[in-house]
């Protein structure tokens, strides 16, 4: 089973738990009626704003924490120096 | 005959040999240099190693450059073997295997982008959790699993825009298919040989999904994999590409994964 079939399976089963309670058919025992319709339909919105944040702070703190390394820069120049002297005092002939 | 003897011809505890593959196209000018970088290194450690240049015809005559090294530093060292004409990275990385003389198998790329002085933290790595696979990472600051030899990662020569490029790329991947591996496009990797045969004989991708593929396939296959942080110089000499087509290929590699493993 792929992983898209695995995901589309778990949606699909909190979708519909979701739907079942949306349309009534189905309804959460001990919890006051009213308040199950006021909550029930902010949630498939509550989710996709939960996402955005993450995905925003996820890729600002990726950005954020990026390294520069310029030392590694400086260091490959001296040591690509040091490679051409060497192989050109053994014979190989570089441009 | 008397096992401890056979320690005598080793000039460390390390057996195990080590080959590079290096697919290489027009890289006259750099490898000379990649493979005196990489000499230093496996001489300083005392590792037995090889070089396996896989030239696709280069115009430019890095395959004459590749002959000079092999008569400086010895024909079981630097091995040639070239192909006729452009045939892709992956297929690059197939030929290759079928040289090698190693256990261990290095691939990298020949530009400078990937410097060998990282491969002793590699190495250590995989010997201390006997890793499968040990691949460097560009985000990390620290390895994984844990070892105190290793230093921050980073890049060299990105912008804002490349940096959040990459970072989207990567936080795409890693939602969609939770690789468990913080860098996916990147291509500097040991592996052990059999694992790598295993691997690359399943993975059908090219370009920058083909390495994206390989570490999706490998926790699909149940290998273990070790990150180790590695700093990125940014092709220095030639250029680095980076277009709509690219971002669109790569999100297309993506889906073709998530339906596919």
């Amino acid at each position: 089973m792929a992983r898209a079939h695995r995901v589309a399976l778990i949606s699909t089963f909190f979708a519909s738990l979701w739907a079942l309670v949306f349309f009534q058919i189905f309804s959460i025992p001990g919890v006051d009626k009213g308040a199950i319709m006021e909550i029930w339909p902010l949630i498939p919105w509550w989710l996709l704003v939960t996402f955005g944040s993450y995905s925003l702070w996820s890729l600002g703190w990726g950005l954020f924490t990026f390294r520069d390394c310029p030392e590694a820069y400086e260091e490959l120049m001296r040591e690509i120096s040091q490679a051409k002297d060497d192989l050109r005092s053994r014979g190989l002939a570089l441009d | 005959m008397n096992p401890f003897d056979m320690q005598g011809q080793f000039a460390t505890s390390d057996t195990h040999k080590y080959s590079v593959i290096l697919p290489t196209y027009n890289e006259r000018k750099n490898l000379p240099i990649i493979v005196w970088l990489l000499a230093n290194v496996f001489e300083k450690q005392q590792l037995a190693w090889e070089v396996i240049v896989v030239d696709d015809a280069s115009p430019d005559g890095t395959q004459e450059v590749a002959k000079q090294l092999a008569s400086l530093y010895g024909e079981d060292k630097i091995v040639l073997k070239p192909r006729a004409g452009k045939l892709g990275l992956g297929t690059a990385y197939i030929h290759g295997l079928n040289f090698c003389t190693g256990d261990f198998v290095i691939i990298m790329d020949a530009d400078f982008s990937h410097h060998p002085k990282f491969i002793p933290q590699f190495i250590s790595l995989q010997k201390a959790h006997n890793l499968d696979i040990v691949t460097g990472t560009r985000y990390r600051s620290t390895s994984k699993p844990f070892l105190r030899e290793a230093t921050p990662g980073g890049v060299h020569g990105w912008d804002l825009k490349r940096k959040l490029v990459s970072r989207g790329a990567n936080f795409l991947a890693d939602t969609v298919l939770s690789p468990g591996v913080s860098d996916l496009t990147g291509s500097f990797r040991l592996y052990k040989l059999p694992v790598l045969r295993h691997i690359i004989a399943e993975t059908q991708s090219k370009g920058y999904v083909f390495q994206m593929e390989m570490m999706v396939r490998a926790r699909a296959l149940g290998y273990t994999v070790g990150e180790v942080p590695i700093t990125f110089v940014d092709r220095i000499f030639g250029e680095s590409k980076l277009g709509a087509d690219e971002i669109v290929s790569y999100a297309k590699g993506v889906w073709a994964l998530f339906v596919g493993i």
